[in-house]
């Protein structure tokens, strides 16, 4: 039973690291984002190129993840343009399948450029005892990294000009505008800072598993889910949820395996937009 | 004085419908200006194309020389226009503290002081510092969105309504307050229903009827205007 | 066509009708190869018609219904496996798949309008459903057959002869046009028309929003569910990924809106052209989901009109 627990929230913490990008974008700039998983995997794909050329590993992640960071400015920049011209439904609409176009671009990419490469990073010590109980030490340097870049993205949001400016810009972007924020610049910001986040959420994995082109499509559902589950304007919700998620992954897989689980976290996605669209867990109603 | 906002024959239109016919408005530096007119006159779409949230058709928005009509919003705002909508436009989930400290976003040197400043203005405020702005009442709420633009150290600021919906008593407080930031300095610009409160608090006013600018001078110069006294004051003109 | 079958539609389907006649032939001589051009031409008739049910279901009522696949091979799989489980005659279980499909669709569109669910909400819906459908195949195995599939030689409605299958889907495709045809000629077609403009306004105006939005998903669903149990009966078997987002819900917006969104023949021409396309990148294997996510981008960017206005003007004709 505990082990089982201490998995989902290990495997909760990295969902949320996830979903927390789609929340952003898609509260920030009123964008959906379906290729996020698809910028998760492209980290672990630039990471595991670099390891296969020799270079280290943890330098080979910071460099995945940064390129991501940069891939998804990028796209900001030209694929969303057209989206930007125009607001709410619309935009979203646009921006939904841009990025499925998008996501299907990478996908077919990936599949037929590097169809073998795949992610694994292995730690020296696969495990370690702690109090009675065996843990993995990837699931302690996931739980690590994933509580480090929640706390880092706190004290931003909460401690700095730039930081209150993008919590106000999900909130107002009338209001914020009058106050002087930039929302183009603020948003290309939130998009890279979102895909920096996937990256990590990519590499992450590979700690668990191997990571290849086909997961993409996978990472992007669940982070989906999440969001959707845990309200796609409230970031606090998407945290919660994403652990939560996690549990009840990890709970439904060792019950009624893979496929069942996936479809009750689909149903549970389900039954919150048609009951509480604004997220179960949402903070503000 | 020296002339700080200059509007020439702005042209705003929806589609094909013109809701500002070349309106010609100035504002000069310490002045309080007024915008009266019945609803649908354009006052607030005027105010919309000066902040930046609607682009003119035709026509020039100028500032301290400096074009600004097509600037965004944001850009505006940063050179010291600021504009305090009748929606206010506050944030919702964020404390009162929080929504005045977004305010000095784009004038963060003597934060802490300004801060001070405002809390010594609007007391209420002050008083509920951690609350959510959305729990405020109307009249807090408005005195919010002034407290917020006034962080921004405007040179202009501009008030769409700032009466609309709220008790007379706290109105009188809001134009107090108003008063004492004129003392310090501020130019005003602003729009208001009500007519005699903008005849008692500005030195010029401007009368826009159907987008067109239908009388500019001194608030004497609508009461020297029987239609117009007529009209704005509802008060009948002896034969 | 605002009354009802007009002469215009009639021509229109009695053309297409004869264009498609021997088209495979034509192509099998271009080509040199029968069974290719067959295979190519009869794929080409069913993408179509998906695309027909589509701007039913999108191009007219905005419901994003990003489960073309999985309402198809939900009618598909249930047909298959009731006749391969329990004997029951082909005829009968291609009319429960159709029915389940329409089922299916209207209740989904249903909830949807129910709920006010905006047009992204009701794609992230159907992509749930999407992938519950395909989870679902995969999890049930024992009927399933889960990633392998069902063989369905001798099951169905015996379209095992190419020339037969490719007529029967000509008639399909016919039958799915005629039925578009008369809907949008009926008032139901002017509620249409209303809804896509602006749906608060038309609900104001007195149009029953609800009522025609599950009309259009519900018909829709059906023709898809349709041409799903008959595919699987031309394909000689059936598995998850026949069905899946990647194989027809993305062929199907492409060929939509490449083709004109709520025109009559714009699912057909963006067919056509997708075929081509199609033709020209399979044998490069996995970049065919490449091009069709540049595609799905170029098309949304800068081409969203589709063919059948460009044609208008080129050819000067009011193709409908």
């Amino acid at each position: 039973m505990i082990p089982i627990l201490f998995d989902g929230v290990v495997q909760g913490l990295q969902l949320a690291l996830l979903a927390v990008g789609i929340t952003m974008i898609y509260g920030l700039g009123g964008i959906l984002q379906l290729a996020h998983g698809q910028v998760a995997v492209m980290a672990a794909m630039v990471a595991a190129l670099l390891i296969a050329a020799g270079v280290n590993a943890v330098l080979a992640s910071a460099a995945g993840i940064l390129a991501v960071a940069l891939f998804s400015v990028a796209m900001d920049w030209s694929l969303l343009r057209p989206a930007y011209r125009y607001r709410g439904e619309e935009r979203l609409l646009l921006s939904l399948v841009l990025t499925l176009g998008l996501a299907f671009l990478v996908d077919g990419f990936l599949t037929f450029r590097y169809p073998e490469i795949a992610l694994t990073l292995r730690l020296r010590t696969p495990s370690v005892v702690v109090g009675g109980i065996t843990v993995r030490t990837a699931s302690i340097a996931v739980s690590v990294l994933a509580a480090a870049a929640f706390t880092l993205l706190a004290l931003f949001l909460v401690k700095t000009w730039l930081g209150r400016a993008v919590r106000s810009l999900m909130q107002n972007d009338v209001g914020a505008a009058l106050c002087g924020i930039n929302a183009d610049r603020t948003r290309t910001f939130i998009v890279g800072l979102s895909g920096l986040l996937a990256g990590l959420a990519g590499i992450a994995q590979g700690l668990f598993s191997s990571v290849g082109p086909e997961m993409g499509s996978e990472f992007t559902i669940l982070a989906l889910i999440v969001a959707v589950v845990g309200g796609v304007r409230s970031l606090t919700g998407t945290v919660t949820a994403g652990l939560l998620l996690g549990v009840v992954n990890a709970f439904a897989s060792y019950l009624v395996g893979t496929y069942m689980t996936l479809i009750l976290l689909l149903g549970v996605a389900l039954v919150t937009i048609l009951v509480r669209p604004q997220g179960l867990l949402a903070y503000w109603a | 004085m020296t002339s700080l906002l200059q509007v020439e024959r702005l042209v705003v239109a929806y589609d094909d419908i013109q809701v500002l016919r070349e309106v010609s408005l100035e504002v000069r530096e310490g002045e309080a200006v007024g915008v009266i007119g019945p609803n649908g006159a354009g006052k607030t779409t005027l105010f919309k194309a000066i902040a930046g949230l609607l682009r003119p058709r035709a026509g020039h928005i100028a500032w301290e020389g400096i074009r600004l009509d097509g600037r965004p919003a944001h850009d505006v705002a940063r050179r010291g226009i600021v504009y305090v909508p009748a929606e206010r436009e506050l944030f919702p989930q964020m404390t009162v503290a929080d929504n005045l400290t977004l305010g000095a976003y784009a004038a963060r040197a003597g934060v802490r002081s300004r801060l001070a400043r405002v809390y010594e203005l609007f007391p209420r405020l002050a008083a509920r510092r951690p609350q959510r702005s959305e729990t405020l009442s109307g009249g807090e709420q408005q005195m919010l969105a002034i407290g917020r633009a006034v962080m921004a150290r405007p040179k202009v600021l501009l008030l769409d309504e700032p009466s609309t919906g709220l008790a007379p008593r706290v109105v009188a407080a809001v134009y107090h307050q108003l008063t004492t930031l004129r003392r310090d300095g501020l130019t005003i610009l602003l729009a208001e229903q009500q007519v005699p409160l903008a005849l008692s608090f500005c030195d010029r006013i401007y009368v826009l009827e159907n987008g067109h600018v239908v009388l500019s001078g001194p608030p004497q110069a609508l009461l020297n205007d029987p239609a117009l006294k007529r009209a704005y004051l509802g008060v009948e003109v002896a034969p | 066509m605002r009354q009802g079958f007009s002469r215009a539609t009639v021509v229109t389907l009695l053309t297409t009708a004869l264009v498609l006649a021997p088209a495979p032939w034509i192509l099998a001589w271009v080509l040199r190869g029968g069974q290719y051009a067959f295979r190519i031409t009869t794929l080409m008739l069913v993408n179509a018609t998906y695309a027909v049910a589509f701007n039913l279901i999108f191009g007219h009522t905005k419901q994003l219904f990003l489960c073309v696949g999985a309402l198809a091979g939900s009618s598909a799989y249930l047909a298959v496996v009731l006749e391969r489980d329990l004997g029951w005659p082909a005829l009968l279980t291609t009319g429960l798949g159709l029915l389940f499909a329409a089922g299916l669709g209207g209740l989904v569109s249903y909830v949807s309008v129910r709920r006010g669910l905006g047009v992204i909400f009701v794609g992230i819906v159907t992509l749930a459903v999407s992938l519950i459908f395909q989870n679902l195949l995969l999890g049930f195995r024992r009927y399933t057959n889960g990633e392998t599939g069902i063989d369905t030689h001798g099951l169905g409605i015996g379209l095992g002869d190419r020339v037969v299958a490719y007529y029967v889907f000509v008639g399909l495709l016919l039958l799915a046009l005629a039925v578009y045809a008369l809907l949008m000629g009926s008032p139901a077609g002017m509620a249409f028309r209303a809804l896509s403009g602006d749906e608060l306004a038309a609900e104001l105006a007195g149009i029953d929003v609800t009522r025609y939005k599950v009309l259009a998903a519900a018909v829709g669903s059906a023709v898809i569910g349709l041409a799903g149990a008959l595919f699987s009966d031309y394909n000689g078997f059936i598995n998850p990924s026949i069905y899946a987002l990647a194989q027809v819900d993305i062929v199907v917006l492409i060929v939509l809106i490449m083709g004109g969104m709520r025109t009559l023949l714009g699912p057909v021409i963006g067919a056509v052209v997708f075929a081509a396309i199609d033709h020209v990148v399979r044998p490069f294997g996995q970049v065919t989901v490449l091009v069709y996510g540049v595609f799905l981008i170029v098309l949304f960017v800068a081409f969203r009109e589709g063919l059948v206005p460009v044609l208008r003007r080129a050819a000067r004709l009011p193709i409908p």
